[in-house]
């Protein structure tokens, strides 16, 4: 065999209290499709970032064929080396057209004017090769998702490109999109390229790759001819021994307190994100609902709390009137305010002991939070501080706190203990294990396997807007 | 309370900088701006009468701010709000004083409110920035001026572009005929307490804040957002109309084409510089409605007009940016962001 | 013959609200809106004139003003891009300190009254038509291949819609916005400095008379294309031009409505279609590398 295109050696970056990346080694070759598969938090995302220039890591080194340092933390110089990576969140002009795109993303110099016959008969001649058609005047926002990522594919592959690096890149494709993309990488492969494949779905990274590298937990795991090993063997790598359910808590057979009936949810783009979700949840009990980011399951739990209309279906509830609480996923984006007070944040969970008439009880409101600072040990140094100053998991413990406060019928959480540590996250899965004891029926998504087994009185499966009951090979179908 | 300080010390620094930087012996010049805005009964009146608009206005903005809402159309909803004040004098002429004088206010109020209302309606049904709409707007506000005071509002006489006169016992009662002193100068200060009481201690005026904070947190809590918006825009313009009726009926008594002089635009810096807090505010308007008053008599004495305050807001407002910039470059990002 | 001295007198008389809108409409393709355009505008007013009387050339006292504009337009762009700071706030101190510095060192150097100076002006070719009008014409049409055609424009375009895609791409979308704000100020300065040297021929405190805020509502008229935003302020100038004949001829026609139909029409195409695919994105979005 040749010279690696890429080889990571030793490569360590740690982010806060997580080490993301913990001495991982492993070897890209030209002309093969390398899948790189794990889990959320395995350390695939960063090693990907690392390598397009974007994070510099703690130590080791990456080495290319060719003579010097590898050009850390300088995005455009790694580029310049023939290696391109298409971004899971597409660097695309919605109100350009796909000449302008493509333009934009080869534009070797800023001198001169652009010539558009140039540029188009660059790009009919990169989609004739892949073998696509295109349409360059076409406004790119117009464009279904999948013919975007084509021309961020053909953006990369405009230069001479040797190591092709793509995200995620079937998350948000149709399937008849996925078998297409595939086409296409072999395709490149077999010209010599070097393609690494970010995925999660071992359906199709046997599909498609050559060679599948494991990682889990920031480290390596294994490297494997892919033709030498099954789905189970790659599931087991993934996630360790799928653990089984250890959960306090066991399936009640109460009255459903919702029975969710067919429902279907648009996205924001207006693609169907939930297809037909059937489920029902009681209280006392914790239903999980497993699966990789992005397949529904934040508009599934915007749905389920009246956060978001859904276009087809119906919620039964079986009580008339039921109070609802909603840990959102991402609490500095969407849980907290964080220039406000601890206090104000409190008063984001609408409570009626708050209010009298249109005016604030101050008094009720301070004691109040009071409580939760104590009872849920978060550590603050004034209740009237910006909430931005206090750590991530006190955070988290006040966006928990104050939703439990409101005693919720029904509890949606939305993976509340991503990035939170050890400490932090035992206690927060602690309080939500107590809500579904006093009676709440908790709906908890999570993409942390370990988490669904450890909480789960019952576990469902998300996949591409669709949930199945099942096992880990649920997930990864 | 360490901030007010902060802030008042700053601005002391800023107005003794120009001043130096203008070549004017600032010993003497301290003392011209305070007599002229403090020293007697007129010069505190002549800044109460100043600070009056300019804490309207900048209340007005506040609300909108506070909601990450950029109106800066409070030039023209002043303006509204002065045209529609005189509007209702002149159709409810004959009506008794007492009535007509909190209705040429109602007026006033409610056409700012529309007036801004457009801009609010633009960005949450259009997506227009309501930056973008208010400066159209504010023209659109001067030409309604012209037209009105030209046309329909012209005074009886035809002479001049502009309205009659309001009598004086429709215009707010003054505590003495010398001075322009009139009771409206309370009214900033009611103004200020209700908007503050609305900010801090009221549902409204919490979703109002939550939204300019955090507009996706506030969506996921189930506050409906864009009505939210459009509430922060109908009571901002309404806050500058009041501002361009409380003038019209306190203080002038008619409306020209020079109606507007700049109050709209000089609040947004005492807006800036009160914090976006409405009781910072109510400070702030005071402050430089004392200096711009203290200028007045500054000017009697050389060739300075009161337009140096404009650079003394202005240097201010930068060193207020850049201060805050620098402390936001020296605070840790915040986890995962 | 009519024809041709009435289009010259209109672009004469519209001229320097059109380079100011011209260059507004770069900047804000950019990302960038100026709301002290006002305050460039009569900051290059004064140095122009200033320029002008003192050298008795009305070319140095274009220099002078523009090189005043470039002043501002740095001072700005280093609170707005290095300090990512409001854009509007930005702005509105910029306008209150134009409007403020320039009243007060007029009324220092050349009394309290304000005595009416006249300055020498921009010699004249033909009519109304000069060499800065036709430097107008070039530059509009210049600014339009730019955006439209070049290599940098596309990256201007992109820093107003989409700046990650800029630095995606390789280079600085906060070098575009600077270099975009640099023109627009430039342009005003153009403008401003036209406006006292070459058709009032002196200078008044706030001369500008809101010149700054139409050039930005211009731009919003002219759907941020530098062409059509030359065709928008010539269109504003000729009806404010035929109010005065209508007036001449004593026709009942209310002046106002006239003179606000370019802005009750930019404002009803934002109603009817709202911001459309024609205003960039991220308009007055400050940009941040390190988010």
């Amino acid at each position: 065999m040749s010279a690696p295109a890429l080889r990571v050696e030793d490569v360590s970056k740690r982010f806060g209290d997580v080490l993301a990346l913990d001495r991982v080694s492993l070897e890209f070759f030209s002309g093969e499709v390398h899948a790189v598969l794990g889990e959320n938090g395995a350390g695939k995302s960063t090693l990907m970032s690392v390598l397009a220039g974007f994070v510099v890591p703690d130590s080791g080194a990456v080495a290319y064929d060719g003579a010097g340092q590898y050009p850390f933390g300088h995005p455009h110089r790694v580029r310049e080396l023939g290696i391109e990576m298409v971004h899971q969140h597409f660097m695309l002009v919605q109100e350009f057209t796909v000449a302008e795109n493509f333009a934009l993303g080869t534009l070797d110099s800023l001198r001169g004017a652009l010539s558009e016959t140039e540029v188009e008969s660059r790009l009919q001649a990169v989609a004739k090769d892949l073998g696509w058609e295109t349409d360059a005047s076409a406004r790119t926002g117009s464009l279904p998702v999948g013919v975007q990522q084509r021309l961020e594919i053909m953006k990369a592959l405009a230069g001479d490109a040797r190591v092709l690096i793509l995200d995620e890149p079937t998350a948000v494709l149709s399937p008849g999109e996925v078998a297409d993309l595939f086409r296409v990488l072999r395709r490149l492969s077999d010209g010599g390229k070097c393609v690494v494949l970010v995925a999660h779905k071992l359906s199709e990274v046997m599909a498609v790759s050559d060679r599948v590298t494991v990682l889990r937990g920031g480290k390596f795991v294994a490297t494997a001819l892919t033709s030498s090993v099954n789905e189970a063997t790659l599931a087991e790598w993934m996630v360790g021994e799928v653990p089984p359910s250890r959960s306090p808590l066991t399936a009640t057979h109460a009255v459903p307190l919702l029975s969710v009936v067919g429902l279907h949810v648009r996205g924001a783009r207006g693609e169907e994100a939930v297809r037909g979700a059937t489920f029902h949840v009681s209280p006392g009990e914790v239903l999980g609902i497993g699966g990789v980011d992005g397949n529904g399951q934040n508009e599934l739990a915007e749905a389920l709390v009246g956060l978001r209309p859904f276009s087809g279906g119906e919620l039964v509830w079986s009580v008339g009137e039921h109070r609802t609480g909603y840990v959102p996923q991402d609490r500095q984006r969407q849980g907290l305010a964080l220039d406000m007070s601890l206090l104000d944040n409190v008063l984001v969970q609408d409570n009626r002991e708050f209010w009298s008439g249109p005016f604030l009880r101050k008094r009720a409101l301070r004691t109040h939070a009071e409580s939760l600072v104590r009872e849920y040990e978060i550590k603050v140094r004034d209740l009237s501080d910006p909430v931005r100053g206090m750590s991530g998991g006190n955070q988290q413990k006040l966006v928990v706190s104050r939703v439990l406060a409101g005693s919720p019928d029904l509890l949606v959480a939305n993976n509340p203990t991503r990035g939170l540590d050890v400490r932090a996250t035992a206690y927060v899965q602690q309080r939500l294990l107590e809500a579904a004891q006093n009676g709440a029926a908790v709906v908890l998504f999570t993409t942390d396997l370990d988490e669904l087994a450890a909480m789960s009185s019952r576990a469902l499966f998300m996949s591409r807007g669709e949930l199945r009951e099942g096992g880990a090979e649920a997930m990864v179908g | 309370m360490k901030k007010v300080a902060l802030v008042a010390i700053g601005l002391f620094a800023v107005v003794v900088l120009c001043l130096w930087v203008f070549g004017l012996p600032v010993g003497e010049s301290l003392k011209d701006l305070w007599e002229g805005a403090a020293g007697d009964e007129f010069g505190r009146a002549r800044t109460l009468v100043r600070a009056t608009p300019l804490v309207f206005c900048a209340l007005g903005i506040i609300v909108a701010w506070r909601a990450k809402m950029y109106n800066i159309g409070g030039e023209g909803q002043y303006v509204i709000g002065g045209v529609c004040g005189a509007w209702v004098a002149k159709s409810f002429v004959g009506l008794a004083p007492g009535l007509l004088n909190p209705l040429i206010l109602v007026g006033a109020m409610l056409g700012g409110a529309l007036y801004a209302g457009l801009a609010g309606w633009l960005q949450v049904k259009r997506g227009v920035q309501v930056v973008i709409s208010t400066i159209l707007l504010n023209f659109i506000a001067l030409k309604v001026l012209s037209y009105a005071v030209t046309g329909p509002l012209q005074q009886t006489s035809k002479q001049n572009p502009m309205t009659d006169q309001l009598p004086n016992d429709v215009m707010f009662a003054r505590f003495d005929p010398q001075s322009d002193l009139h009771v409206g100068v309370v009214l900033p200060f009611i103004a200020a307490a209700l908007v503050f009481i609305y900010l801090y201690w009221t549902k409204g005026g919490f979703r109002l804040r939550l939204v300019g904070e955090n507009e996706e947190a506030a969506r996921v809590s189930g506050v409906p957002v864009p009505r939210v918006q459009m509430g922060a825009m109908l009571l901002s313009g309404a806050l500058c109309g009041l501002a361009g009726g409380v003038d019209f009926a306190g203080f002038i008594g008619q409306v020209g084409l020079g109606y507007s002089q700049n109050w709209g635009f000089l609040a947004i810096p005492v807006a800036l510089l009160g914090g976006l807090h409405p009781l910072g505010v109510l400070l702030s308007g005071l402050f430089f409605g004392g200096l711009f008053a203290g200028s007045e008599n500054l000017a009697t004495f050389n060739t300075l007009g009161s337009t140096v305050v404009y650079v003394m807001q202005a240097v201010a407002v930068l060193a207020f940016v850049g201060f805050k910039a620098w402390l936001d470059s020296r605070r840790p990002r915040a986890e995962g962001a | 013959m009519d024809a041709l001295m009435l289009a010259i007198a209109v672009l004469h008389f519209a001229a320097p609200v059109a380079f100011a809108a011209v260059g507004e409409a770069v900047a804000q393709r950019s990302g960038v809106i100026n709301i002290g355009l006002e305050g460039v505008m009569l900051v290059a007013c004064y140095f122009a004139m200033l320029g002008s009387a003192t050298t008795g050339s009305p070319w140095l006292g274009m220099l002078f003003g523009v090189l005043a504009a470039l002043a501002l337009g740095v001072v700005q762009s280093f609170f707005t891009l290095r300090l990512a700071a409001d854009q509007i706030v930005v702005g509105t101190a910029v306008n209150l300190f134009a409007l403020g510095l320039t009243d007060t060192l007029f009324r220092a150097r050349f009394g309290q009254t304000g005595s009416l100076i006249s300055v020498e002006r921009v010699p004249k070719l033909f009519g109304d038509l000069d060499v800065v009008l036709l430097l107008l014409l070039a530059c509009a049409a210049y600014f339009a291949w730019f955006l439209a055609k070049t290599k940098r424009g596309l990256v201007v375009r992109a820093a107003g819609e989409y700046p990650d895609a800029v630095e995606a791409a390789g280079f600085s979308a906060i070098s575009a916005r600077f270099w975009c704000t640099i023109v627009g100020a430039a342009l005003a300065g153009l403008g401003g400095a036209y406006l006292a040297v070459g058709v009032t021929g002196s200078f008044a405190s706030g001369m500008t008379m809101g010149r700054g805020f139409l050039a930005i509502a211009i731009v919003t008229f002219g759907r941020w294309r530098p062409a059509w935003v030359l065709a928008a302020a010539l269109l504003v100038g000729y009806s404010e031009s035929v109010q005065y004949t209508l007036q001449a001829r004593d026709l009942q026609v209310p002046g106002e409505l006239l003179q606000a139909l370019p802005h009750l029409v930019a404002l009803g195409v934002l109603v009817l279609v709202g911001r459309g695919t024609a205003m960039p994105a991220m308009l007055a979005v400050p940009y941040r590398r390190d988010k």
